[in-house]
C-alpha cells in the first residue's frame, strides 16, 4: 500500500499535472521510509508480535495523507485528477491519520497487548476521532451552533484520544515488570526528543530560518528516531545503557533549561543598572556556578526516577559497606548482598587463593587491584544491562571484596602454618619412634649379645678363677648400660605407648610418689596426640610433685568428637605462673594443633587441660 | 630340653643358642620371622618355644601374634616371650595361663635365673618379669580393688604373679612361709576371690582380669 501510494505520488509529482514543488517527494518518501524498513526488520525477526505491522503503519498511514493532499492539489492544475476537488476536502482534515499509526504502537508497545480491556475503548475512539476530524476540518457551509459543537467534540475527542494513548505508557511503566519498564525507557527517550525538537523548531522559526528546515528535523525525530528505539527496544533492548542515556539527556534538557532561565533572569535584574557588557558577565557568571550542582542534583533526582532499581542497588551496597565499617555485618556477607542488590541469585564472588592463578570464566567481570586479578564476579545471567550494573555494584562494593580477600588469605596462611607446624610435630615423633627402635633393636640387642658371650666364655672357666668373678662383674655392668639405654629410650620416646596410651599412663602414674586417680578408657588414639598427652601429663605430674605441695593427683583422660582430651588436677597451693616449663608444653600442645589451659587460683590447687584433635 | 628360638637378630639368637647348648639343652630350630616360626613350632614340636615379641615382617608385635597363633593350636603349649621392653597389649590374654613367662631381653645375662624361668614355664608355671608384674599390680584407680591392698600384700603379689613359690617368696622378702601365707589369705580377701588349689594361677588370671 505504501508503495502503491508513493508510486501514485511519484506520478502526481513529476507526471503531468505537476503540483507545485515536486522534490518534496523524496523527501517525504525518504523520511517515512526508515519507520516502513524497521518495522519490516520487526515483521521479518519477531513475527509474532503486532509492532511490526504497527510501525509499518506509522510510515503508511503518512504516505496515504500524503497521496490525499497531493491528489487534492491537483483540483488547483489545469489538469485536475478524478474527483480531485472531493479528495482535497477531505485531505485538509486528513492529518489526524498521521496519528494512528503512532496511537496503536503507544497503545501495544512493548509486549503487543493493550494494557487492560477498557483500553479497547481508546483503540476504537482514535479512528472514530480521526473521521469526525476530517469530516468536519472537510465538511463546508456555514458555522450554525451545531457544527461549531462538532467541531469542538471532534477536535476534543481526538486530543483526550492523544492524551489518554499516551498516558497509556505511565501505566503500563509502573505496573510493568523489568524488561517492559526497559523498553518503555527507549521509547520515553526517543519521544523526549520529540518536545525537544519541536521546540527547538519553533525557535528556530522564530530566529528566521526556514520553517521547512526546521519542521524537517522535527518529522526526522518523530518518523525516524521514534521507530528507531521501538525497533531497537523489540530487538535488542540490551543494546546499550538506555537508563543512563535517558538520565543524562534528560538532565542536561532541564539543566539547560533552567540554566538559560537562570541567565536570562540574571540579565534581566541586572541590565536594569550596568551597561551590557557587565550584565551579560554576570549573567554568565552565575549560570556557570550553578550548573555543575544543579546539573549533579538533577541527574540524581532523574536517576532516581527514571532508574529505581540502580539507586537501589546501589544504595543497598553502600549501606552494607557502612555496616562492615562499623562491624555489624561481616564482609563475607557481600556475595549475598550483591545477590540481593544484583536480584541474581546465581550470582558468585570468586577470590583468588593465594598462591594460586585465577582463571577468570568467560562473562565474569575481573576484580583487580593494582595489576593482578584478585577475583571474579560472576553472573547468574548475563545481559550487557547487567554486566553495566554488576560493574558499578564491584566499583561500590571493592572495600568488603578486598577485606573478605585479605580475611581468607590470611585464614589460609595461618591453616598452612598450623598445619606445616604440625607436619613437623609428627615428623619428629616419627623421628622419636625411629630412634627408639634402633635404641632397643641396635645398641641395647647388641650389648646383651656381648653379655652372652662373655657368659658363654665364662663357663669355660672355673668358678675359683680371679677371671670368673671379673666376667661377672663386666656382665653386670653391661646389664646396667642396657638398663641405662632404655631409660634414654624411654625418655626419647615411651615404648609403653606401643600397648596403647592408656597403658602407658598406668606405668606413667605408677613412678608417682603422691596417690594417683587415674581415669583412662583403652583408646585407639594417633601417635602424635598420644605422645603429646602422654609428656604433657607426665610434666603436669612432675610440676605437681615439685612445686604444688599436693597430696593427691587426679587424671582424666577421654575422647569425645575426635579430641583427645586430659585432665590433670592436684590439690595442692596452686597459683601456677606461665614459665619455662607451662610455656614449653602449651608450644608442644599447640604443635600438635591442640589446646593446653591452666587454672590455678592461689591456693586452690592446680589443673592443666590438654586437648588434642586425634582423627583416628 | 628341645627349644626352638624365634628371634630375627642373629646376633641375639646364636648367642643364645650357644648359652642354652652349654646349658644342656636341644635347640631344635631357629626361626628369623613370625610366620617362619610357626610353621618350624609345628615341624619341630618342642618342649619350649622362645619368642621375640618385635619380629618381623611388621617389626611391631608379631612375635605376639605368633604366640597367640600357636596356643590357639595348643593351648598348653610352653611359651616364653622375649622383648626389650614391656608390651602387653596381646601378651596379657596369655599372662594369666600356665606355661607362660614373658621376660625383658636382659634377664638373659643372669643366665641362672633364666634357666630357672624356662623350668617354670615347661612345668606349666610362670614366669613374668617383675616390670610387668609392677605394671600390672598398680592400682590406677581410685576404685581399684588393688588400692586396697597394703604395700607389703602388693609386694607378695607381685611375686606371686612373677611365678615365685610360697617359699621362694618367704626367702626373698625375710618372712616366714606361714606369714607369706597369711598375707595371701588376706589379699584373697580383699580381692574378694575364693581360694582356689591352683593359687598361682589363679592370681594371675584374676590380675589378667583386672587389666582388660
Amino acid at each position: 500500500m505504501f508503495v502503491a501510494a508513493a508510486a501514485v505520488r511519484a506520478v502526481l509529482a513529476y507526471g503531468a499535472p505537476s503540483i507545485d514543488s515536486p522534490s518534496y517527494w523524496p523527501l517525504t518518501t525518504a523520511l517515512l521510509l526508515p519507520a516502513l524498513l524497521l518495522g519490516w526488520l520487526v515483521v521479518v525477526r519477531v513475527p509474532a508480535s503486532p509492532i511490526g505491522p504497527a510501525l509499518t503503519l506509522t510510515a503508511t498511514t503518512p504516505a496515504l495523507v500524503f497521496l490525499a493532499e497531493d491528489w487534492g492539489a491537483t483540483a488547483q492544475t489545469s489538469t485536475p485528477w478524478p474527483a480531485a476537488s472531493a479528495v482535497g476536502a477531505v485531505a485538509v482534515g486528513a492529518w489526524p491519520w498521521l496519528f494512528v499509526g503512532f496511537v496503536t504502537l503507544v497503545l501495544l508497545f512493548p509486549d503487543g497487548l493493550l494494557p487492560g480491556r477498557r483500553w479497547r475503548w481508546i483503540g476504537a475512539a482514535m479512528p472514530v476521532s480521526a473521521v469526525l476530524v476530517t469530516y468536519v476540518v472537510g465538511r463546508e457551509g456555514p458555522l450554525t451552533p451545531v457544527p461549531v459543537i462538532l467541531i469542538v467534540v471532534a477536535f476534543g475527542g481526538f486530543l483526550a484520544t492523544l492524551l489518554a494513548a499516551a498516558s497509556s505508557l505511565v501505566v503500563r511503566y509502573r505496573r510493568g515488570d523489568r524488561l517492559t519498564r526497559e523498553r518503555l525507557r527507549w521509547l520515553m527517550a526517543a519521544a523526549i526528543s520529540v518536545p525537544i525538537l519541536l521546540g527547538a523548531s519553533w525557535l528556530a522559526t522564530a530566529l528566521g530560518i526556514p520553517g521547512t528546515l526546521a519542521y524537517t528535523w522535527f518529522l526526522v525525530a518523530m518518523l525516524i528516531l521514534v521507530p528507531g528505539a521501538i525497533a531497537v527496544a523489540i530487538l535488542r533492548h540490551d543494546l546499550f545503557d538506555i537508563d543512563r542515556l535517558l538520565g543524562t539527556t534528560v538532565s542536561w534538557v532541564v539543566t539547560s533549561l533552567i540554566s538559560a532561565g537562570v541567565f536570562a533572569t540574571v540579565v534581566l535584574l541586572v541590565g536594569g543598572y550596568f551597561p551590557d557588557r557587565i550584565g551579560v558577565t554576570t549573567a554568565a557568571f552565575v549560570t556557570a556556578l550553578v550548573l555543575l550542582p544543579l546539573y549533579h542534583w538533577i541527574h540524581r533526582t532523574i536517576g532516581r526516577l527514571v532508574d529505581p532499581d540502580r539507586t537501589v542497588a546501589l544504595a543497598r551496597i553502600r549501606a552494607f559497606v557502612r555496616q562492615v565499617r562499623d562491624g555489624e555485618a561481616e564482609p563475607e556477607q557481600i556475595e549475598f548482598v550483591l545477590r540481593s542488590a544484583l536480584d541474581d541469585p546465581d550470582l558468585r564472588v570468586l577470590l583468588r587463593r593465594p598462591g594460586t592463578e585465577l582463571v577468570v570464566p568467560e562473562d565474569a567481570i575481573a576484580l583487580q587491584t593494582g595489576d593482578s586479578v584478585v577475583g571474579a564476579l560472576i553472573l547468574g545471567t548475563t545481559s550487557a544491562r547487567r554486566v553495566r550494573r554488576a560493574r558499578e555494584a564491584v566499583v561500590e562494593a571493592r572495600l568488603p571484596i578486598e577485606v573478605s580477600r585479605l580475611r581468607l588469605e590470611l585464614r589460609e596462611a595461618l591453616a598452612e602454618v598450623r598445619s606445616s607446624r604440625s607436619r613437623l610435630m609428627d615428623e619428629v615423633n616419627a623421628e622419636r619412634q625411629r630412634l627408639e627402635r634402633d635404641l632397643h633393636d641396635g645398641a641395647q640387642q647388641r650389648l646383651i649379645a656381648i653379655g652372652m658371650r662373655l657368659r658363654s666364655v665364662q663357663y669355660q672357666l672355673s668358678p675359683g678363677v680371679p677371671a670368673y668373678r671379673e666376667l661377672d662383674e663386666v656382665v653386670e655392668t653391661l646389664e646396667h648400660a642396657v638398663a641405662e639405654l632404655r631409660r634414654i629410650a624411654h625418655g626419647v620416646r615411651p615404648s609403653r605407648l606401643d600397648d596403647g596410651l592408656a597403658v602407658a599412663l598406668r606405668e606413667l602414674v605408677a613412678d608417682s610418689t603422691l596417690p594417683v586417680d587415674l581415669v583412662v578408657p583403652e583408646l585407639a588414639v594417633g601417635e602424635s596426640a598420644a605422645t603429646t598427652v602422654y609428656f604433657t601429663v607426665g610434666e603436669a605430674i612432675a610440676n605437681a610433685l615439685k612445686h604444688a605441695r599436693a597430696t593427691r593427683i587426679s587424671i582424666s583422660v577421654g575422647v569425645t568428637d575426635q579430641i583427645l582430651r586430659a585432665v590433670v588436677r592436684d590439690d595442692g597451693v596452686g597459683g601456677a605462673k606461665e614459665g619455662f616449663g607451662l610455656t614449653s608444653l602449651r608450644d608442644r600442645v599447640a604443635a600438635a594443633g591442640g589446646e593446653f589451659t591452666v587454672e590455678s587460683p592461689p591456693g586452690a590447687g592446680t589443673s592443666i587441660t590438654v586437648e588434642v584433635p586425634c582423627a583416628s | 630340653m628341645r627349644i626352638v628360638i624365634g628371634e630375627d637378630s642373629a646376633l641375639f639368637r646364636e648367642g643364645l643358642s650357644r648359652l642354652l647348648t652349654e646349658n644342656g639343652h636341644d635347640v631344635a630350630g631357629t626361626a628369623e620371622t613370625a610366620d617362619a616360626l610357626v610353621d618350624v613350632v609345628r615341624a619341630v614340636d618342642p618342649d619350649l618355644t622362645i619368642i621375640d615379641v618385635r619380629m618381623p615382617p611388621t617389626m611391631t608385635d608379631d612375635g605376639a601374634r605368633a604366640a597367640v597363633a600357636l596356643r590357639a593350636e595348643r593351648p598348653d603349649r610352653p611359651i616364653l616371650m622375649l622383648s626389650q621392653h614391656i608390651e602387653t597389649r596381646h601378651v596379657v590374654g596369655l599372662v594369666g595361663t600356665g606355661g607362660f613367662g614373658y621376660l625383658l631381653k636382659d634377664r638373659v645375662l643372669r643366665v641362672g635365673d633364666f634357666l630357672d624361668a624356662m623350668r617354670r614355664v615347661v612345668d606349666g608355671g610362670s614366669a613374668l618379669d617383675p616390670a610387668i608384674v609392677a605394671a600390672l599390680v598398680t592400682p590406677t584407680r581410685a576404685d581399684d580393688p588393688l588400692a586396697a591392698l597394703s604395700a607389703r600384700e602388693r609386694e607378695v603379689l607381685a611375686l606371686v604373679a612373677e611365678g615365685r613359690s610360697n617359699g621362694a617368696i618367704a626367702v626373698q622378702l625375710v618372712l616366714a612361709e606361714r606369714t607369706v601365707e597369711s598375707h595371701m589369705r588376706s589379699i584373697f580377701q580383699k580381692l574378694r576371690i575364693d581360694e582356689a588349689p591352683d593359687t598361682h594361677r589363679r592370681v594371675l588370671a584374676v590380675l589378667t582380669q583386672l587389666r582388660q
